[in-house]
């Protein structure tokens, strides 16, 4: 009748095929046709089907058909998910706390504190009064717009997320960069995060927590930004001078000594730059992480997609792209005076 | 002879993913080019024997990939041998723990190392004071010590500079400086002159040397350069391929290479400005009578020639603090000037 039907007859499989099965499965388009027309068509060798789950269900009915593989992956997963988030939702939880708390703290204060004070940290950080002025003057022209509040939004969001980016990032690429084996066995795993369409972690984490909760995009962005701080953490540490690591290691000291004194100093400007790419990348994942209720400028586009509002999704990206320029050149001046600090 | 400071004992290193297999090998005779051929495992040192004294400067020569800076490593066990021993102040480093030769590399050993290796980071007292500083002394004693060495070594006023701001000869006067701060007996300096030009270079040379009449280290020295072996050397180790060719007291290697790779080797220093007249002087207190003047035992050839103004037919008396040693004809002077052979030479060029 199909064309594998030969496979199932020499195994001596016909009756558990017929037996068991009995049409469990739902008859498709192809199989009425055929079904219609009474005698199976006579299959030239071109059009031999690959023995794909489908065409062997076609000849065996107690073959599992391939929708099977999404939907047992589906069930797995709804299986573990009370278990997996009776784990996850304790530890993530402080994460929702520090965002709702970002996001009540940087609306909370009135715009003639924030606007100064953000200008203050620019000037601290960067000791430039270019930088400061053109900072400054961005946010006074979003507020005068009015989306100073979207802006402060998804600034306390990427505060948030790039802190703890950093603050779990770090740790990962030291330990990365002490042992072959780890690095070996993570670098997969960080291929997969940035090359992992967005999109696809957000479904799992939809299932796992509920999408009012603030940690359901914390954790998307996390997600999404934490690889280059560690791949460049990771690599600052590698790349030391060996000949200064010798040079520890001939003056006794110690591993805690040479991490703090030589290690991390000397890696610094890496890391910094990888702190940058994950600031910029977490600014990049807030847009998207608004289709999960993210806060802020990232709103804003969306809604000018989905009403085909030109003028606000414009003005909302337009407002994204002045967040990422400040972001970059104050993080690109921290890291130009770390280099400066010690040139070789 | 007193007990040797630091003593080498059949020492074995081999890189490689199998090496205690090609150590084997190796013991039971197996060169470098035949290990690597049929074994694919690099030999780095093979059976090396060397004594080292207490206040004298030894050094290690040899081309590159010749085993000598492995060879140093092994001293403070940055890198660990395949097998064999390394005794310092009689008791054997290979059997520490890990807190013991931390504790022998602060307080033994210091080192000075090719390409400085300072810490960028760190101004240049801070990097002088490293070995104190990782020693958890107190700020108060560190800098005063420090900058007492920074000063010792010529870099007055320096202190807080950053290392980049200094040019290479400074920077390696602060190397120097931070491996005195430590206040240990052995200085190991991995070819700590190499990368500095020639000038600045032999002013190094000749700090180590006045360092080392005041403060009597045990000096390893690594270095490919046989005038700066030679200028420096109270004790010449000569490295071949992971192996040691002849050892002992520089002017007796030169006029005594055992192997046609040292004859090669020294064919094109300038021995009259090497060789002393000690060496070349024939040993008698009896006064010849005849001579044409003294000269110092230690007087280089190059000087008794130029006091005798090119005139082969003087002889001189050889004095020690103005004792007769021996005599010295200008025959002899001018014979010593052609390279020896060793006996088993073939077809090595000689120098003209």
């Amino acid at each position: 009748m199909a064309t594998y039907d030969w496979v199932f007859n020499t195994l001596g499989l016909r009756d558990w095929c017929d037996g068991s099965g009995g049409g469990g499965a739902p008859m498709s388009m192809s199989d009425l046709m055929n079904k219609a027309k009474g005698d199976a068509p006579e299959v030239s060798i071109w059009d031999t089907p690959f023995p794909s789950m489908d065409a062997l269900n076609d000849s065996c009915e107690a073959f599992p058909q391939s929708r099977e593989v999404t939907k047992g992956l589906e069930q797995g997963f709804l299986g573990i998910k009370d278990a997996l988030s009776l784990v996850l939702d304790p530890i993530t939880q402080p994460l929702s706390w520090a965002l709702e708390y970002a996001l009540w703290a940087f609306q909370g204060i009135p715009w003639w504190i924030m606007i100064p004070f953000l200008a203050l940290v620019i000037r601290l950080i960067s000791r430039s009064w270019g930088l400061t002025a053109f900072v400054a003057g961005s946010f006074a022209a979003m507020a005068f717009i009015d989306y100073y509040d979207y802006a402060m939004q998804t600034l306390a969001v990427i505060f948030v997320c790039a802190f703890i980016c950093v603050l779990l990032g770090v740790p990962i690429g030291i330990a990365m960069s002490r042992s072959d084996r780890l690095q070996a066995g993570m670098i997969p795993v960080l291929d997969m995060l940035q090359t992992l369409p967005p999109f696809v972690y957000l479904i799992p984490l939809i299932f796992l927590f509920s999408v009012t909760e603030p940690k359901l995009y914390g954790i998307a962005i996390i997600l999404y930004a934490i690889v280059p701080v560690i791949r460049l953490t990771n690599l600052g540490i590698r790349l030391v001078d060996k000949e200064v690591i010798e040079a520890a290691d001939a003056f006794g000291m110690t591993k805690r000594q040479k991490l703090y004194g030589v290690q991390i100093p000397l890696a610094l400007p890496n890391i910094m730059a990888g702190v940058n790419q994950t600031i910029m990348m977490s600014l990049a994942m807030v847009v998207i992480a608004s289709l999960v209720s993210a806060p802020g400028l990232g709103v804003l586009v969306l809604r000018g997609i989905r009403n085909l509002e030109l003028g606000v999704g414009l003005v909302s990206g337009l407002g994204i792209v002045l967040l990422a320029v400040i972001l970059d050149r104050s993080t690109k001046a921290a890291l130009a005076r770390v280099n400066a600090a010690q040139k070789h | 002879m007193a007990d040797p400071k630091i003593s080498i004992r059949k020492l074995y290193k081999i890189f490689g993913t199998d090496p205690q297999e090609a150590l084997r090998h190796a013991k039971d005779g197996m060169h470098k080019a035949e290990l690597l051929d049929q074994h694919r495992h690099v030999l780095g040192l093979r059976d090396i024997n060397v004594d080292m004294q207490a206040g004298e400067i030894t050094v290690i020569m040899g081309l590159s990939g010749s085993g000598k800076s492995t060879l140093i490593r092994h001293l403070n066990r940055l890198i660990e041998p395949t097998d064999g021993e390394v005794w310092v102040d009689g008791s054997d480093i290979m059997t520490y723990s890990e807190a013991k030769l931390r504790e022998m590399r602060r307080k033994k050993m210091s080192m000075v190392f090719q390409k400085f290796a300072l810490l960028p980071h760190r101004t240049v007292l801070e990097n002088a004071a490293t070995p104190m500083i990782v020693d958890g002394a107190p700020r108060a004693d560190w800098e005063a010590e420090a900058t007492k060495w920074l000063d010792r070594v010529g870099l007055e006023g320096q202190g807080p500079q950053f290392p980049h701001q200094l040019s290479g000869g400074m920077q390696q006067r602060v190397g120097i400086a931070r491996a005195l701060t430590s206040n240990s007996d052995i200085m190991l300096m991995d070819e700590a002159f190499s990368a500095l030009d020639p000038l600045i270079r032999t002013d190094m040379q000749d700090l180590l040397i006045e360092l080392q009449r005041e403060l009597q280290k045990t000096v390893v020295f690594i270095t490919h350069d046989l005038d700066e072996a030679l200028k420096l050397a109270d004790h010449l180790v000569i490295l071949k391929d992971g192996e040691v060719v002849q050892q002992g007291e520089p002017q007796h290697i030169l006029m005594h290479p055992n192997d046609p790779y040292i004859v090669d080797f020294i064919s094109d220093i300038n021995r009259a400005r090497v060789l002393r007249a000690r060496t070349v002087m024939q040993e008698t207190e009896a006064d010849p009578g005849n001579a044409d003047g003294e000269v110092d035992e230690n007087d280089t050839l190059e000087s008794v020639i130029a006091k005798a103004e090119g005139n082969a037919d003087l002889t001189y008396r050889v004095t020690r603090e103005g004792r007769q040693t021996g005599v010295l004809p200008m025959r002899d002077v001018v014979t010593a000037l052609v390279p020896t052979e060793a006996s088993d030479d073939g077809g090595i060029r000689k120098a003209s």
